[in-house]
């Protein structure tokens, strides 16, 4: 509990301290829960996200180093592994592969690359995988775009 | 207390004391400029002693520096002793507090000076002025008890001043001692902080035990008191030394051991001395040892790696630190049992 806490402020101020560094993700705590964490993350570019802000919601457990955070996406988006109702992310590293030496900002970076980089054979979202194992890169892609420009996107006008 | 001292001063006006009551605010005002006197002797006294002292709060100071540096408190015996000390230093400030305020309003304040010397629980048989200057806080309770009514306040204060000088002397030839082993005590302290410190309390006592014959007053009561009715200022010390400590420690740690992080990679602490030494994976990745035992409480992998912990750390690192390792896990150990 202590411990969790401590690291947790602690990449509070590293993330204070570098926020320049990494203009991709925009980490930042709830101001009244060190436990509660928000991040906004641009879609990378050459993928069906580009131009896409998405707002991930983290829940840090007490056990944190040990345990990892609970990440989901606040934001809609239309990828495999990122269930299409809840924003649940099927994400190794926040299931077994967790390390205690990954922080939040990592988990974002992670994230980031998997939006890249989708595991359609560990879907979530059915129908996105589904494409994208039928080979149907082009309809994933488009819809995957629609959505981006739906939900993740600034409303034009 | 403050405001109970207040109330038997108020409640209380006996016809003798207001006879003498502008005599004794005389009095108090030039025991009180005394008394400024006194702290200040006490400060400087701590401070130019503050090496010499170093003998006597070295065990708690050394042992407590590496537990600072690894944050947790795992440490069994010692957590009790500085929960004792912690209390008396407690007692000793409150005592102090309500001695300024019954030198304030002497006559009726023995109330207040019985009380406290209730609540220490020793016995402050000693009206000898040299207990409360030798030890401070809690003693001058029991000068004021023993005065109750009585009017010598500023002659005893002035005891107390001649005491003070005369004990100068006397701890610094005590003092003399320590310095000469507390080098040692610095270099080993990180790795076997315990032993160190029952070591030093011992010595502590066996320094502080000869004493009791030459003032029988003065220090049988309270020895254990004696280095921790200083508060304030043996934290600080105790502060400065960690400081002290952390910066000497830290660099060298650094130079020696290159490429070792200088905070754990999961708590984000710094790392100190046995922790920069300890390599418990094959992959290099290397973290507290607090964190460590954590992880093997748990799942038991590397968080470098993800490979489950070999049971042994690495050959060589185990065979230089084994003792200390073993030790601090011993001691982590001893804490989840209590909690």
């Amino acid at each position: 509990m202590q411990a969790s806490r401590a690291r947790l402020f602690k990449e509070y101020k590293e993330v204070q301290r570098e926020k320049a560094v990494d203009p991709d993700i925009q980490l930042s705590c709830d101001d009244s829960n060190i436990f509660k964490w928000t991040a906004l993350i641009k879609g990378p570019s050459e993928t069906p996200f580009e131009g896409g802000v998405f707002q991930l919601a983290f829940s840090v457990p007490e056990q944190y180093p040990l345990q990892p955070p609970q990440v989901r996406f606040l934001t809609k988006i239309f990828h495999p592994n990122v269930h299409f109702k809840t924003g649940e992310i099927c994400l190794d590293i926040l299931k077994n592969a967790w390390s205690p030496a990954w922080t939040l900002q990592s988990v974002c970076r992670a994230i980031i690359a998997l939006m890249a980089h989708p595991e359609p054979d560990s879907p979530l979202n059915c129908d996105s995988g589904n494409l994208l194992r039928s080979g149907d890169v082009r309809g994933y892609q488009s819809m995957a775009r629609m959505y981006t420009k739906l939900a993740a996107m600034p409303k034009k006008g | 207390m403050v405001s109970d001292s207040f109330t038997t001063a108020a409640s209380i006006p006996s016809a003798p004391n207001t006879k003498n009551l502008g005599k004794k605010k005389r009095i108090n005002r030039s025991a009180k400029l005394k008394q400024c006197k006194f702290d200040a002797r006490r400060e400087q006294w701590l401070s130019q002693g503050a090496v010499k002292n170093k003998g006597c709060n070295d065990g708690r100071d050394d042992v407590r520096n590496p537990l600072m540096h690894m944050r947790k408190g795992c440490n069994g015996s010692l957590e009790k002793l500085e929960m004792r000390i912690s209390g008396q230093e407690n007692d000793g400030l409150i005592h102090q507090d309500s001695d300024l305020e019954s030198t304030s309003i002497s006559p009726t304040s023995f109330n207040c000076g019985v009380l406290s010397s209730n609540d220490s629980g020793t016995n402050f048989t000693g009206s000898s002025s040299s207990s409360s200057s030798s030890s401070s806080g809690g003693c001058f309770s029991g000068n004021i008890t023993e005065e109750e009514g009585d009017d010598g306040c500023l002659d005893d204060w002035e005891a107390v001043a001649d005491a003070l000088a005369a004990h100068d002397k006397h701890q610094n030839l005590c003092h003399e001692s320590p310095p000469a082993h507390e080098p040692v005590e610095q270099m080993v302290s990180p790795t076997n902080g315990l032993g160190s410190g029952g070591d030093n309390s011992k010595h502590e006592s066996a320094r502080l035990v000869p004493r009791d014959p030459g003032n029988t007053q003065a220090w049988s009561p309270d020895d254990a008191f004696r280095p921790q009715s200083l508060p304030n200022l043996s934290k600080q010390h105790s502060l400065a030394n960690s400081d002290w400590h952390y910066g000497g420690g830290v660099p060298w740690a650094a130079t020696a051991v290159t490429s070792v992080p200088s905070s754990c990679p999961i708590c984000y602490e710094d790392l100190d001395l046995t922790d920069t030494s300890f390599l418990p994976c094959f992959c290099g990745f290397r973290l507290c040892l607090f964190c460590h035992k954590r992880i093997l409480e748990e799942d038991g992998r590397c968080p470098g790696c993800r490979k489950p912990y070999e049971r042994d750390p690495v050959e060589t690192e185990a065979s230089v630190h084994g003792g200390s390792l073993t030790f601090r896990l011993a001691r982590s150990c001893s804490m989840i049992e209590r909690s």
